[in-house]
């Protein structure tokens, strides 16, 4: 607690004192995921390399590293707002759908607007959808007393058939699809290219400002001033005149929306169409981004990053040392065990010393007396 | 008496826990073949000290023993095997699960395929034994409460406990079970088997016991046979402080001060529909203190909170100087509170001091403007409430769990006093701390009476309440026993009065 050395760098020094845990277990994280390498018959620093190689090789590589990383900046700040405020929102998965079912409902009727405004109606709509969609489980969690990540989870499992549905038996489905996909959506709702000849879009940088937002919002507002309150103690919180409950569904819609925009954004920046399971559990791994950032939006910026470089390096490194491709997901895993394991074995060392500080004193006491 | 005398022993048993002393050197005797009865408020270390019986927690320091030898108890499984059963105030079964699968849940057993016949034999047969009838095959949540205690008690016999543990039984108990239990008791103790049976209700103590312990703030007040010892006795021994204090002078409240709370026929039922307050009548005039004295659970946290609005009232009306309380209330120029529990409601342990002296007003100026804080505010504010109410922290930035016991409630009492509340409602607030911060508490209690604010003052220290009310009520079981004048009340009316006599 107070004896953390203190590293008075912007952000970066914040990140290094408070999430001690995170580094530490990033880093056993790695090696635990090195030595997996090695058994699978690979030198694991050819293989870190290559995927270093592939994340960082060129400008190109980069991007892809980026566009990676939006759904995993949106979703893991939905998460962890959940975090703060002491719940724990299980559902971007289902959100994404819901985003994207939005933006392909909108997208598909080309209704002839100008890029701007059409790209924002989708941004809208799809945040809507998923927005009204989380206000189910908040209710369900603030007034009914259900476990929250249960019935989120459930309702991912609606949303991944609702999608189903909608791009096999709907008017916006694709007739005589080789794959379950939408209509095409109207090249007005294409969010812009950044550089040419690669996918990256503007999503990744909305996510970057998202985080950016809402540290400030949590940090500096009575909004995040109620929602820390809530977390840390929610009976606290009740005394204080706090109506926890409505607090509680504001955030889980609000988690909802960020999933949601992450779907929106996946749909018409990348693909285009909404296809059968295109989320691909990417909305899971945003609740391990957020884990891994113990909940502080900056951190979540982090290690979404980090988790991007892993997933767009992985690729590279299976293609070029033949490890497994899903050996990312593997160290993407091994990660979020440490760093959940390291803060635990800290908690106990930490009152192990209170407990050995304390009973030296008393034994000094003994002496004196 | 050496220890092989005792069928248990805890000796010198101490644990911390940050900001409090849960258990300070605590001992007790528990003989063969008798009940005792650990007496004490909620609080006092009791829940605590079986816990660390229970292999639950590690006790900082102290021993256990045995039948005369030393034990070590590191998980509840240790517990079972000394020959400890516990029965938690709160049940520990597996609802979805039959009444025999809950029996022998964790039993080891070598054999592949579960055969539950000889068990559901056994089981029988101390139902028998003991004259506690339940259904083997029944599921345990279809059971009533009753019933799942009579399976808490049945799995200990089962795996032949030396002594059982009762943790407030009573509690969840119609009166006729009540009446089984005991009729249980006096079988197990018949068989040479040690019950302690914890409570806070003194007659079932009386009743069912051989030896009362009594414990208050964590440490032993006194151990007496039961046969010596009258409710008054163990009363006394409950609330009562070591130390006199003193009755504060002051000058009479003006017979014309207004009345500032009204409470007009409250009823409340809490949660569990129990009727905490009954046909509860009370006015609170400015420029008074009035004592709220009672055994600890007969009401006191329902008034507290129908008062600040946290609970609704299911009849009769509440006013605070003419408005209705409709909602919870956070305006703390209108209600100052101290709750009971400073830890769970009182304070958010993990905010820094600065951020829990603003909880009820961060969302207002000069802390907020147009929903953002202000630090500057924030942190001057902070720095006045610290010297004002001489708060020792090393600094306002530091979260409010290292504080002592003592500040953390100075912390409390800073911002729920400072903006001069014309109401103000103290919840045992002097509960846990050391006679200096109790002094201090007393203090400020009697500044705000000089200011002319009303003061409802809720202890279950019967002293503190005569050393500072100007009228003093009791609270028994939900109602209001008699209103009486602080300067001439008698401590032994009120004593009788808290036991439910009527004078």
């Amino acid at each position: 607690m107070g004896e953390k050395k203190t590293l008075n760098l912007p952000l970066i020094g914040n990140i290094i004192l408070t999430k001690g845990h995170s580094v530490l277990g990033i880093i056993l994280g790695i090696i635990a995921g090195g030595i997996l390498i090695l058994i699978s018959g690979v030198n694991p620093f050819d293989a870190y390399g290559a995927m270093l190689r592939g994340a960082f090789r060129n400008w190109a590589s980069f991007t892809n590293v980026l566009v990676r990383s939006s759904p995993l900046l949106l979703g893991g700040i939905g998460v962890a707002i959940g975090i703060k405020s002491g719940l724990w929102n299980t559902g971007i998965e289902g959100f994404m759908y819901l985003g994207g079912i939005g933006a392909a409902i909108v997208s598909t009727m080309n209704l002839g607007l100008p890029p701007v405004l059409y790209v924002l109606l989708c941004f809208l709509v799809g945040m809507l959808f998923a927005g009204v969609w989380g206000a189910i489980p908040g209710y369900l969690k603030a007034y009914r007393g259900v476990n929250e990540v249960t019935c989120t989870i459930m309702m991912n499992y609606i949303a991944v058939y609702l999608t189903n549905w909608i791009v096999t038996s709907t008017p916006i489905a694709q007739p005589e699809a080789f794959y379950p996909m939408s209509l095409p959506f109207a090249q007005a709702t294409y969010l812009p290219i950044l550089t040419q000849g690669t996918s990256l879009h503007i999503g990744p940088f909305i996510g970057i400002v998202v985080c950016l937002v809402f540290y400030f919002l949590l940090k500096y507002t009575s909004f995040g001033f109620r929602t820390r309150m809530l977390g840390y103690n929610p009976i606290a919180a009740r005394y204080a005149g706090v109506n926890s409950k409505r607090q509680m569904v504001i955030i889980m819609v609000i988690g909802a929306m960020l999933g949601g925009l992450a779907g929106t954004i996946e749909c018409i920046g990348l693909r285009h169409r909404l296809y059968m399971e295109y989320v691909t559990n990417v909305g899971y791994e945003s609740v391990a981004v957020a884990l891994v950032a113990g909940g502080n939006p900056i951190g979540v910026l982090v290690s979404a990053l980090f988790f991007s470089i892993l997933k767009a390096g992985g690729a590279t490194m299976a293609i070029e040392t033949g490890v497994s491709s899903s050996m990312s997901s593997i160290i993407i895993a091994l990660c979020v065990l440490f760093v959940v394991g390291v803060g635990v074995a800290d908690e106990k060392s930490a009152s192990a010393r209170k407990r050995k500080a304390k009973a030296a004193a008393a034994a000094k006491k003994e002496v004196a007396e | 008496m050496d220890n092989k005398a005792y069928a248990l022993k805890m000796q010198g048993i101490t644990k911390r826990f940050p900001g409090t002393l849960a258990n300070d050197h605590i001992t007790i005797e528990c003989e063969h073949g008798k009940v005792l009865g650990l007496l004490g408020e909620n609080g006092a270390g009791k829940t605590t000290l079986m816990n660390i019986l229970y292999g639950l927690f590690r006790p900082d320091e102290g021993q256990i023993f045995i039948d005369g030898e030393e034990v070590e108890i590191q998980s509840p499984s240790d517990a079972i095997n000394h020959g400890i059963g516990m029965v938690h105030q709160h049940f520990k079964l597996v609802d979805t699960l039959t009444v025999i699968e809950n029996v022998v849940l964790g039993l080891p057993t070598m054999k592949q395929v579960l055969d539950l016949a000889p068990a559901k034999e056994k089981l029988l047969k101390l139902c028998h034994e003991y004259e506690l009838f339940v259904d083997p095959d029944a599921e345990v949540w279809r059971l009533p409460v009753g019933q799942q205690q009579w399976v808490e008690i049945l799995k200990a016999l089962y795996r032949d406990c030396k002594v059982l543990v009762l943790d407030e039984p009573t509690a969840v108990l119609t009166p006729s079970e009540s009446n089984n239990l005991c009729r249980a008791i006096s079988k197990i103790t018949a068989q040479g088997k040690s019950v302690i049976f914890i409570s806070h209700k003194l007659r079932e103590v009386m009743e069912i016991t051989d030896n009362v312990t009594v414990l208050r703030d964590g440490k032993v007040i006194g151990t007496i046979a039961t046969k010596d010892a009258t409710q008054l006795k163990l009363a006394e021994m409950m609330v009562g402080r070591a130390v006199e204090i003193e009755r504060r002078p002051r000058a009479k409240v003006p017979a014309d001060s207004e009345p500032v709370l009204v409470m007009k026929d409250v009823n409340v039922y809490d949660e569990r529909g129990v009727h905490a307050l009954k046909n509860f009548n009370l006015t609170v005039h400015a420029g008074e203190i009035v004592g709220v004295a009672g055994i600890d659970g007969n009401g006191q946290r329902e008034l507290a909170e129908c008062i600040s609005g946290l609970i609704k009232p299911q009849s009769g009306t509440i006013e605070i100087k003419g408005k209705p309380v409709t909602g919870v209330i956070s305006d703390p120029s209108f209600l100052g509170f101290i709750p009971e529990d400073r830890h769970k409601t009182g304070l958010v342990l993990d905010f820094t001091v600065a951020e829990n002296l603003i909880i009820k007003e961060y969302m207002k100026a000069p802390f907020a403007k147009k929903g953002i804080l202000q630090y500057k505010e924030i942190g001057s504010h902070a720095n006045e409430m610290i010297d004002k109410f001489h708060v020792k922290t090393s600094s306002k930035d530091v979260a409010v769990k290292t504080l002592s016991g003592g500040n953390q409630q100075k912390v409390v009492i800073a911002r729920e006093l400072n903006p001069e509340p014309i109401l103000d409602i103290a919840s045992q607030p002097t509960r846990g701390l050391d006679l200096g911060a109790v002094m201090g508490v007393h203090d400020v209690l009697m500044q705000e009476r000089e200011r002319g604010a009303a003061v409802l003052f809720i202890s279950a220290e019967l002293q503190e309440v005569m050393a500072l009310s100007d009228r003093i009520i009791v609270l028994y079981s939900g109602e209001n026993m008699g209103d009486l004048d602080g300067d001439t009340a008698d401590q032994a009316v009120i004593g009788q009065m808290m036991l439910g006599k009527r004078i």
